[in-house]
């Protein structure tokens, strides 16, 4: 199989990650060039963790910005053979493999709905989890009809808390729609985004939740089997999750005992480092034991996902929320939030706020309240600039910290919600730094698929890495960067490049100024 | 119909394509690199995207499908500059600097259009010339993946591989070294494809690019696959396939795409010549003819004119092989006529003719992609059809489930879900057991058997003897193998079968195949989508040269001389021989016994590749006069008095049959070679010269077409104008038909019901004994094509240069041989040498050769034995033994019999 080296704990997990139909499992092994080749060399070559992560110092962008706090291990970051970017230790960079710290863990919202539990501890394990009343949305769901859930899952007005921010009952109504047979609910933990460290506390400390929300996915769309892909970077979080997914299978949550008509099994595939990994189409290709590149879409997964079998894909945070909604209905929680915006989400501040952490906010709170109130604004120096939703999204400068924290609220100003993770950076690290750092990391971790990401991105590392250097053709350069950030912006085939041009308009909008100074 | 607005103005356009198709048809270019029609969309290039109404972002147009009510602008100025801005990116990298060959390229032309010009610098290091076909400059390649998707989704081969990530992403073959060292079968898909330069034809680089391009039929196996001949000043330079093709769908192989170059070799024979006491000397044409026909004439005046034959050729078009068997009946009075199928296929036509009416493939190639389940048995498609092979690896990834049946563990069965590893020469109880568990676990189709069997009875009462646990041991596969294989072909339906050589050269050869047809009856898989029993006929117009009459028994349509006699007769305005003819191995028997003078050999090296070299020489060294009518001085030439040098398929006009029943045009591509002629030309003069000039007043293959369509009635709709450019399926009676590409659905042409067979088995004559324990198989491969006359005269010389003897891993060990080691192959009936080649493919105690070259003359090896109704050589089983070259100079080997 293809795929085996890829499942954690196999002792527990019996099946390798196989359809249940014998044909769609064949395009990969014969792939493998009748049955000889495991994965393949040349897809293992796309990923910059092959062999798990042992050790290695975090380049992320969170640990760029908090560089001279511990310049020794940054340059150690960036002279190692495979970088890493994010390790999900935000709230203390620089950070390094095997950093034991833990972040502040708070609620500060009216009703907290995904950290309630983990903000008084961790929820290890099953029993653990009953106590909270954990699992009870499942068992009353199953009492009631699937459309139940998906009813007011419609009408929490949940949106995906991945960074693409899609209606989840909008994404499984398409997918109940398919006709019957096998479907898939895919968690996609492959928290790439440096600056975000939500995914992994949730997984971490609060396992179950997730897959009692994957279970509710499972049992509304009507699917039977459940994988999650966590990133290598995690290896913790995987040994937690399949304690936890054997734990519940053995205490028969997922059904399937005594003829039931529902049955959930969930397997933990584990990621070999690649950030566009978290992209669907690129996560469903490395699942399937593919390069994992991105894909264009039609075919959306809804339809044709997973061994082109119609499969759910939602961020771990997303289906955390899920337990909720259906314990206390859609309404409870469309009452919170505001805007297109409803429910809480959670936030991960880093290292350069005075009280780094992760907090579940209600949207619809000031930017300016996350930083100054909830952060408490920066440990020293002045502020620069607040990364919002990741290094592919957008930077807000200080004069707009008024914004209200929604999805469309940031877009009107060139941010975004994103996945979470707010990195604020001071006048130690530089705009046009900040964008030579953040399209060298841009190119890295591009998939080489399409052409403006492929090449574009490492062009405009290049222009500002020549950026007042002698020979340096100045109007030319600010042109090129300008063409190239619009065409990534423009013609990108996934996020990836789109965000990229994100970033880059951002940057133009608010720091116009910094950037015009380069190119004088 | 969807409405749609492109660029300001409205259309109607039909839906279920792409934005980049409806803009094609309305020819609005859009700019492309990724693209290509054969593969699916990936969208990675960029440059087609388009501004649609309503979508934040442009999106691509190949991969965007068109949907009403849609706003598209397509040359907006933001987009044009994308496409200028990615472009750039892409020229960036590129090695600066252009030739003729780069500047027709599609990547170069948008470079020019959007003015733009590569920069890079140039790696002399990056390119790889190692295959004899193909250069492959790693620093042109624009990653558009299209040679790695091509490989995948066409050829189903996975050469190209993608390396690494991000710019750092490189295509290399799986060796990650150079072409020649990977799994690459040189079909040249991928620079077919290749829209940058980085790869392309070494033809091409070193003759220039074509300047004028025919459409014409492949002149290799019997798939028929439609092609491009590019030509520059009138000279081959490179052959491509043809996109809109039915058969082959935008592909080719190695042969049909490159092995074209034997067209020029230096040995081509150009002027005729005749043979004067012993030596040859070069004639006139007028000379060459008289000479042929005073030798025929001399034959039938000394001999009488059952003493002289004729010998079409599959190679040659269907017109010139009617012209054949015209001249032998009608010029010199015999129905001694023949011609190749005799040794492949004619097994096949006889048991389908009798059992199902018609001795030709049921269905067509397309349905391969509508059948559920494929069995394949006997043949090596994926070197022998390789478009087949690549057709049937598709459609298996795609979830057709797949039976192969075949004593080597072939390509094909890799993709299996089961494979029945029979022994050879067990066809009949392995496929008389298949049918026995199809009715004793009663998987018929009741229906079926009901409507469209007769003698169902008697056959349940014959077909219950033969129970998959008993011949599992003489089969060498077990019982439950055997079942489980039947239940598939049964259950999974439709069920279509596709067989080869393996089935019919045996000594039951013809019995076999009249076994494998119970299969599909019995299971009702007949007379539907993705079904049926079909050959796959080995050279491009074997199945035509024996359709249109060369063959003792059928005149043109496959009818006796009895029941066409009246037709014929009226058409041809002359009486047809009444003694009944003689077949090729026949002709060889009597020639042996005396009887048999002279022999016509058109585009037929007998001498190679007939079995049982020692007695087929010597039959053909008994000959008084022969006449080799080829392109090359083939083994044939040393038996001549006269050589008539022709023209390849290349030079000439005409049309050949495929193994679909399709009737194809072949168009002249370049002038005739020196001083050949085409087949048809030369057969009409000695026609004339032995004074029958008014049967043969044809001026153009056109018109000896015509005639063909007045004796053949099912063929009689089927006109040069009609087939342009796809060809038609027979039946095709009138010019109304629309050709026929399922045969029986309702009924068979004798009648509504056909009969079981029942065939009992006799063991082949050829078993491992002490003194001979190896069986030896014979057959083809990918790169060289029978007799190699033409293929090892082309850059598959160099991919593999001479026959090899597969052994097994296991007795390779036990025996001590080495990969490459020469060995000698002995039989009863003589010796080869040639070098091992040790194969997982095969079994223990079997072994497996090619009989391309002259070198090895594996001929001189296989047996005698013939199939016991067509005559049929059993080139698959013959007992031998193995020698090393020292064994043999010292005759150590203990208990081998000095070989004669």
């Amino acid at each position: 199989m293809a795929n085996d080296r890829m499942i954690v704990d196999p002792g527990k997990n019996p099946a390798p990650m196989t359809s249940t139909d014998p044909t769609l499992t064949l395009l990969p092994r014969l792939k493998a060039k009748a049955l000889t080749e495991a994965q393949p060399a040349n897809v293992e070559s796309f990923y910059h963790l092959r062999d798990g992560i042992a050790s290695g110092v975090c380049c992320g962008t969170a640990c760029f910005a908090a560089r001279h706090a511990n310049p020794q291990r940054w340059q150690q970051a960036l002279l190692q053979a495979d970088s890493v970017h994010c390790l999900g230790q935000c709230y203390n960079a620089p950070a390094a493999v095997g950093d034991a710290e833990r972040p502040r863990i708070e609620t500060h919202c009216r009703q907290p709905i995904v950290l309630e539990r983990i903000a008084r501890g961790s929820v290890r394990t099953l029993a653990n989890y009953l106590q909270t009343g954990g699992y009870q949305a499942l068992a009353s769901a199953r009492q009631n009809p699937p459309e139940a859930v998906m009813e007011a899952v419609e009408f929490s007005g949940l949106r995906g808390r991945g960074g693409a921010t899609f209606p989840t009952g909008k994404k499984w109504r398409l997918a109940a729609r398919q006709p019957a047979g096998e479907k898939f609910i895919v968690a996609n933990a492959d928290e790439g985004d440096p600056g975000a460290y939500i995914d992994r506390f949730l997984m971490e400390d609060d396992p179950h939740c997730l897959l009692e929300g994957m279970a509710l996915a499972a049992y509304a769309v009507g699917a039977s089997q459940g994988l999650i892909y966590v990133r290598a970077e995690y290896p913790q979080a995987q040994r937690i999750l399949a304690d936890a997914v054997a734990e519940a299978r053995g205490a028969g949550w997922f059904g399937g005992g005594g003829g039931e008509t529902f049955s959930f099994d969930i397997r933990i595939v584990s990621g070999h480092g690649s950030y566009v990994c978290g992209e669907e189409t690129a996560l469903i290709n490395s699942i399937e034991g593919n390069r994992p590149v991105v894909m264009a879409r039609p075919p959306y997964a809804v339809e044709s996902g997973l061994f082109g079998k119609p499969t759910v894909i939602n961020n771990v945070e997303t289906f955390a929320n899920i337990p909720w909604i259906i314990r206390h209905g859609g309404e409870a929680y469309r009452v919170l939030g505001f805007s297109q915006s409803r429910g809480t989400k959670v936030v991960s501040l880093n290292s350069l706020f005075r009280r780094p952490g992760l907090y579940e906010v209600e949207f619809g709170v000031p930017v300016r309240e996350l930083v100054e109130t909830v952060g408490g604004g920066l440990k020293e120096g002045e502020l620069l600039g607040v990364i919002m939703g990741g290094p592919l999204a957008g930077i807000i400068p200080p004069h707009l910290l008024d914004t209200r924290f929604g999805f469309e609220e940031l877009r009107a100003i060139h941010a975004s919600v994103g996945h979470g993770g707010v990195i604020a950076f001071d006048k130690r690290t530089t705009i046009p730094d900040l964008v030579r750092y953040t399209f060298g990391f841009g190119a890295d971790e591009s998939c080489g698929k399409c052409v403006p990401c492929r090449l574009g991105s490492r062009r405009i590392e290049e222009i500002f890495e020549g950026v007042g250097q002698s020979g340096f053709g100045p109007v030319a350069a600010k042109q090129e960067w300008e063409e190239i950030s619009a065409t990534l912006h423009q013609t990108s085939l996934c996020g990836h490049g789109v965000g990229l041009g994100d970033f880059a308009e951002s940057v133009r909008a608010h720091y116009g100024k910094e950037i015009g100074l380069c190119f004088e | 119909m969807l409405r749609v607005t492109i660029n300001g103005r409205a259309h109607e356009l039909p839906g279920g394509g792409t934005i980049l198709q409806a803009c094609q048809a309305l020819t609005i270019d859009i700019p492309h690199l990724c693209h290509d029609p054969r593969i699916r969309p990936v969208g990675a290039c960029r440059l087609c995207v388009v501004r649609v109404q309503g979508e934040l972002r442009p999106v691509t147009a190949c991969s965007t499908p068109l949907r009403t009510g849609m706003v598209i602008e397509t040359h907006t100025a933001e987009i044009e500059q994308s496409r200028r801005v990615n472009l750039r990116l892409l020229a960036s990298r590129q090695p600066a600097g252009t030739t003729d060959a780069l500047a027709g390229k599609s990547f170069q032309q948008y470079l020019r259009a959007y003015g733009l010009e590569s920069t890079g610098s140039p790696q002399p290091e990056a390119v790889d010339s190692s295959h004899p076909y193909i250069q492959f400059d790693r620093a042109r390649c624009i990653y558009c993946y299209r040679c790695a998707r091509i490989c995948e989704e066409l050829q189903g081969q996975f050469v190209w591989r993608v390396w690494n990530r991000g710019d750092r992403t490189r295509i290399l073959p799986d060796s990650q070294t150079t072409l020649r060292e990977s799994s690459c079968v040189s079909c040249g898909a991928c620079v077919d494809s290749c829209p940058s330069g980085a790869l392309d034809d070494k033809s091409v680089l070193a003759l220039g690019t074509p300047d004028h391009w025919t459409r014409t039929t492949c002149p290799y196996c019997g798939v028929g696959c439609e092609m491009l001949v590019g030509t520059r000043a009138g000279r081959l330079v490179q052959i491509k396939p043809a996109l809109d093709s039915h058969v082959n769908k935008g592909h080719l192989c190695v042969k049909g795409r490159y092995a074209f170059e034997f067209v020029y070799a230096k040995d081509r024979v150009t002027e005729p010549m005749i043979r004067e006491n012993g030596a040859w000397k070069t004639a006139s044409w007028e000379e060459a003819i008289s000479f042929a026909a005073a030798g025929l004439r001399r034959a039938v005046e000394t001999h009488g004119a059952d003493s002289v034959g004729v010998l079409g050729s599959a190679r040659a078009t269907n017109e010139e092989n009617y012209l054949a068997q015209k001249f032998a009946r009608l010029v010199l009075g015999t129905h001694n006529v023949d011609c190749c199928a005799r040794v492949c296929h004619g097994p096949t036509a006889v048991a389908m003719k009798r059992m199902l009416g018609t001795g030709a493939a049921t269905n067509s190639f397309d349905d391969i992609e509508q059948a559920r389940t494929i069995l394949v048995c006997g043949s090596n498609a994926t070197e022998n059809h390789p478009i087949v092979g690549a057709r049937i690896k598709q459609a298996r990834l795609r979830g057709a489930n797949l039976l192969v049946i075949d004593p080597r563990r072939i390509e094909l069965a890799h993709y299996a879900n089961i494979h029945l590893q029979l022994r050879p020469g067990t066809n009949i109880p392995l496929f008389n057991a298949l049918a026995c568990a199809i009715v004793e676990e009663e998987l018929y189709d009741e229906a079926t058997v009901r409507e469209r069997i007769a003698e169902w009875d008697e056959f349940q009462k014959f077909i219950s003897a033969w129970a998959p646990e008993k011949v599992a041991g003489t089969c060498g596969v077990e019982a439950g193998t055997i079942r489980a294989a039947a239940r598939l072909y049964a259950t999974a339906r439709p069920a279509m079968c596709l067989h080869g050589l393996g089935m019919t050269e045996h000594s039951q050869g013809t019995e076999g195949v009249m076994a494998l047809v119970n299969l599909a009856l019995l299971t009702g898989n007949f007379g539907k989508p993705g079904s049926g029993i079909n050959p796959l006929r080995g050279q491009n117009n074997v199945q035509g040269s024996a359709h249109m009459g060369c063959e003792p028994n059928n005149l043109t349509g496959f009818v006796s001389p009895g029941q066409g006699r009246e037709l014929f007769e009226q058409v041809w305005k002359a009486p047809l021989p009444r003694n009944p003819g003689l077949n090729l191995m026949q002709m060889l028997d009597a020639a042996a016994a005396g009887t048999f003078k002279a022999l016509w050999a058109i585009g037929y090296d007998v001498a190679l590749s007939h079995p049982n070299s020692h007695a087929t020489r010597k039959a053909l060294g008994a000959l008084e006069f022969v006449i080799v009518q080829d392109i090359f001085r083939n083994e044939m030439t040393q038996f001549a008095s006269v050589f008539l040098p022709v023209t390849s398929s290349f030079e000439k006009e005409g049309t050949f049959m495929s193994s679909e029943r399709r009737v194809q045009r072949v168009r002249k591509a370049i002038e005739p070679i020196g001083n050949s002629r085409p087949d048809w030309v030369v057969i009409r003069d000695v026609a004339r010269a032995m004074g029958r000039g008014e049967a043969f007043d044809f001026q153009s293959p056109e018109e000896i077409w015509e005639e063909v369509r007045a004796v053949w009635k099912a063929g009689a709709g089927i006109s040069y104008r009609r087939i342009e450019p796809h060809g038609l399926q027979w039946p095709c009676p009138a010019e109304d038909h629309p050709g026929t590409t399922m045969l029986h659905s309702r009924s068979f042409p004798t009648g509504a019901k056909a009969a079981l067979a029942r065939i009992e088995f006799e063991a082949a004559a050829e078993s491992p004994s002490p003194e001979f324990p190896f069986i030896l198989i014979t057959g083809r491969t990918l790169y060289q094509f029978n007799a190699g006359t033409m293929t090892l005269r082309t850059g598959n010389a160099q991919l593999r240069p001479n026959d090899l003897l597969d052994v097994s891993e296991a007795d390779a060990q036990e025996l001590r041989l080495q990969d490459g080691q020469k060995v000698r192959v002995c039989s009863r009936y003589g010796h080869a040498e040639l070098p091992v080649r040790i194969n997982p493919a095969m079994s223990r105690g079997e072994l497996f050769a090619s009989f391309a070259t002259v070198e090895s003359f594996l001929n001189q090896v296989t047996s005698p034995h013939r199939d016991r109704v067509t005559l049929t050589p059993e080139y698959k089983v013959t007992a031998v033994c193995l020698e090393t070259i020292e064994q043999a100079r010292e005759g150590v080997r203990e208990g081998v019999k000095p070989v004669p």
